[in-house]
């Protein structure tokens, strides 16, 4: 018994406490109430029949006199979950005494705990811990761990929330992805699993397979994993058997076969020449989390590195480095810099750190950085220290210059792309489309120079071809309608 | 708004909206408006033949040495909107932008006739990045600009740029819509200025030809819904739209509105800013790509507006902007004198006209000699293609 970094995880509303719930709020209905006491019989299982959903994550325990008769409504759905060869986590609250709750589950065949914040102790079974994704503690989360606060996937239509600007004057679509956390997620917990608990979004109605289907390719793009949540107009639907539910949960499960069988997309490389530098913590997780979203929206490719590991060693195969924390770099780390920046690299930073004796110059375009050339490099400071992300994701993809994109999306409206490559260094472009309409025209261009490409689609089982055609010094793809989400996966010439 | 408007009524009704503002002298100026030369090609391809079919084009004009030779000549291109917007797949210079190679070859001919130092100038929307990036963005490669002279400049003229303060021109006689621009220095430190526009439709003012582009001289920093009162901003937000919608006035800083209270409407507006803008600015040099373009209007998937990708296989030039124009919308299948609620003026007033009674020059194609191609024989009508695709 263990944690399965395979488990494909699925929130499973039922029983007593879910009744409770629904109850209490204030949208509660009878149906829904029906609905979660059907959801604990084990004849809904029959739903997961054929769909990669292996795991699915239980209301367990909440410190309340409630959680007895929870547990024993369970039993027939876990007995049952377990003899199709479900694995079954139980949710246990902070209010809730974890040992207590893991060995109760351990005897009623859970496989796990989820404990919603503190520490892991020694229980009876293997955690998941909980972080709100603010305050996620990297180095003491569990082999599997889960985050609260992650956005669901789509366009932010609203520009304004009260006084709080949400979306930017001009420019792209603003999108709300959690792409960026998950790339975070890997480099600062890089053995560990991400799984994502995103609330649902506000929608009148049953939410279309469409949102859920991106929800899922948001999380497993980026090599995390939602816990998939259906709405409770689905879940009644799906009880009652109607058929659009249907065809939706299998489009939904479409989705996830699609990347399981392409789960090792998940541990290619993400491809950039621009570092971002910050130990991400603290009050300097805010900034340059928000820098790192930004740069993804602008689709500015990048990688990060954890300041308190990073740079030890000479660096090669980048051409700039964004050091977002006013925390100095150590000897070492200023060692390499200077000795990249001579080279010709590009180091953006908040304070000057370089050798003195050098004037600063200004750039007629540049405002509020000052620029001092070192070598053939350049070090370019904010003076005042970083503020704005929006315009420092900018102004460093502007820096860097877009002759170093490595792909770029032509009429992206509401997609974006993600580019990584795999260990046989064969490239990978994935475009999700974030628009709740279908994306037309988009054309693809990546850097390098190919012959042509695999197209993946989720509904598709085998892939078709993409002829290349070159253009500005590299190839440029003419990708057919996206719905939510296709992976080129690119052809290089030799 | 789409009236129907006779010639008289129009021309009565710009009178009295800018008479008290307009000086009698640019009234005289409009009987004598000046008609230059227009040179028209037939040029199927974006490859070496524009080259020729330019330089052709330039004598017949008269040559380009005497007009260039040890000057600083910059070129407003017409890199219009997002550089990543495209019509299907087809790339901007194929539908929105002049393409590349016409800018090469023009640049090479500029160079070739003696042109000290040629600057290639847009305002790219609502950034301060440098011209290089933006094209870079769209997929150019703006080292073949470089390479096509001995000395290229680029710069983004949304803003200051690398300016001290900005060039004010003021329009001759009062100006229609403002008394006068400012505008970013590189509009004033130049001895010869070129528009270089693309052959296209546009949703507010009927066409966008030579004198239509120059609409993008005018900085965001100072004509857009962000600046503050006093002073310009000073990296450029959003776009033109107090030209459009006269929902507020520029800065403070600038030149004022000649009538505060003038229609609130693009149709009225736009045109009125365009014809200021190539009185106050003269054009010394108009060119078209009208190899490839698109019909139907200026930005692809713009306004949910019906776009066509179209081959006009054409390029035209001139030294008056308004005779260059005119030619030009004759070979779009249009009448260059139409009044407003005539196609394609069918919601705007025609730009041309203003820019005649500000003395810029003459729509009149009885006027204008046309060399090369005759239109007759040259015509791709616009909408004739759009009415068939439909």
């Amino acid at each position: 018994m263990g944690l399965n970094a395979k488990w494909s995880p699925m929130y499973w509303p039922c029983g007593p406490k879910e009744v409770a719930r629904v109850g209490a709020s204030n949208s509660g209905s009878w149906e829904l109430k029906k609905v979660a006491e059907g959801w604990a019989h084990p004849s809904a299982l029959q739903l997961l029949k054929g769909t990669p959903v292996n795991c699915l994550l239980v209301e367990w325990a909440s410190g309340a006199a409630a959680d007895k008769p929870q547990q024993q409504a369970l039993q027939p759905l876990l007995d049952a979950g377990r003899a199709l060869g479900l694995s079954f986590v139980g949710k246990v609250s902070a209010k809730a005494n974890p040992a207590q709750s893991a060995a109760a589950g351990r005897a009623a065949g859970l496989e796990a705990v989820m404990l919603e914040g503190g520490a892991s102790q020694d229980l009876d079974l293997p955690a998941i811990l909980e972080f709100p994704r603010d305050s996620i503690d990297w180095d003491g989360a569990t082999g599997i761990y889960s985050t609260t606060g992650n956005v669901w996937p789509e366009i932010n239509l609203p520009t304004m929330k009260g006084d709080i600007a949400l979306g930017g004057p001009t420019g792209d679509p603003w999108v709300n992805s959690n792409g960026w956390f998950s790339l975070l997620a890997r480099r600062m917990a890089p053995e560990k699993s991400l799984w994502l608990s995103i609330d649902l979004p506000d929608f009148p109605g049953m939410l279309p397979a469409e949102k859920y289907c991106l929800a899922i390719a948001d999380s497993r793009v980026y090599g995390a994993r939602g816990i998939l949540s259906l709405d409770g107009q689905m879940r009644t639907a799906l009880l009652n058997g109607d058929a659009p539910a249907l065809d939706a949960w299998s489009r939904i499960s479409e989705t996830l076969s699609f990347f399981d069988r392409h789960a090792a997309w998940e541990s290619y490389e993400p491809m950039g020449v621009l570092a971002v530098v910050s130990d991400f913590t603290g009050s300097n997780a805010f900034m340059a989390g928000e820098t790192l979203n930004l740069l993804n929206r602008h689709q500015t490719q990048f990688v990060i590195l954890d300041r308190r590991r990073a740079l030890a060693d000479p660096v090669t195969k980048l051409k700039a480095v964004l050091w977002m924390d006013d925390d100095e770099p150590n000897p070492a780390q200023a060692r390499n810099l200077i000795a990249f920046v001579r080279q010709g690299g590009l180091f953006i930073a908040p304070k000057y750190w370089g050798p003195a004796g050098i004037k600063p110059h200004q750039e007629d375009w540049l405002f509020g950085y000052e620029i001092y050339n070192l070598g053939q490099g350049r070090i370019v400071v904010a003076p005042g220290g970083f503020s704005d992300p929006y315009q420092l994701a900018i102004d460093a993809h502007l820096l860097l210059g877009r002759e170093n994109d490595l792909s770029r999306l032509y009429n992206p409206n509401g997609t974006n792309c993600y580019t990584s490559m795999g260990p046989d260094g064969r490239e990978l472009v994935q475009i999700l489309n974030y628009s709740p309409q279908a994306a037309t025209y988009v054309a693809l261009w990546i850097k390098a120079k190919a012959r042509g490409a695999k197209l993946w689609s989720p509904h598709a089982q085998a892939s078709t071809s993409l002829a290349g055609i070159s253009a500005s010094q590299g190839t440029s793809f003419d990708l057919p309608t996206v719905l939510v989400h296709c992976a080129v996966e690119i052809e290089r010439t030799v | 708004m789409n009236r129907k408007t006779s010639r008289r009524e129009f021309l009565g009704a710009m009178t009295m909206a800018a008479g008290a503002y307009i000086a009698r002298p640019a009234l005289l100026q409009a009987q004598q408006a000046p008609a230059g030369r227009v040179a028209v090609a037939t040029c199927p391809e974006y490859n070496r033949q524009v080259v020729d079919a330019l330089s052709t084009m330039f004598d017949q004009l008269g040559g380009l040495d005497t007009l260039v030779r040890g000057k600083t000549v910059a070129i407003k291109l017409n890199l219009t909107g997002s550089a990543t917007v495209r019509l299907r797949y087809l790339p901007p210079e194929i539908t929105t932008w002049p393409h590349p190679q016409v800018i090469w070859a023009l640049v090479h001919l500029l160079d070739r006739a003696g042109a000290q130092r040629i600057r290639l100038l847009e305002s790219p929307w609502a950034t301060t990045e440098p011209l290089q990036e933006f094209m870079v963005y769209a997929g150019w490669q703006p080292k073949e600009f470089e390479n096509a002279a001995r000395r290229v400049e680029f710069e983004n003229t949304n803003f200051l740029g690398s300016g001290k303060t900005y060039a004010r021109f003021m329009v001759p006689g009062g100006g229609l819509l403002f008394t006068g621009y400012d505008l970013n220095h590189s509009y004033r430190d130049c001895d010869v200025f070129i528009s270089l526009a693309k052959l296209k439709e546009h949703r507010t003012t009927g066409v966008t030809l030579s004198m239509k582009n120059c609409f993008g001289i005018t900085p965001c920093t100072i004509y857009s819904d962000f600046a503050p009162e006093d002073e310009p901003l000073l990296v450029p937000r959003g776009g033109r739209s107090l030209f459009h919608f006269g929902n507020r006035q520029p800065p403070k800083s600038a030149p004022p509105a000649v009538n505060v209270n003038s229609p609130k409407e693009g149709g009225y507006r736009v045109p009125r800013a365009v014809a200021d803008l190539v009185a106050a600015r003269p054009i010394h040099l108009a060119v078209i790509d009208g190899i490839y373009s698109m019909a139907g209007g200026e930005i692809p998937n713009q306004y949910g507006g019906y776009h066509i990708p179209v081959h006009p296989g054409l390029l035209i030039a001139g030294t008056n902007c308004v005779s260059t124009d005119a030619v030009a919308m004759a070979l779009m299948g249009f009448d260059p004198m139409a009044d407003r609620g005539v196609h394609p003026f069918e919601t705007s007033d025609n730009m041309l006209h203003l820019a005649e009674h500000l003395g810029v020059g003459t729509p009149d194609l009885t006027r204008i000699e046309v060399a090369g191609a005759p239109i007759a024989k040259a015509r791709f009508d616009f909408r004739k293609v759009k009415l068939s695709a439909a």
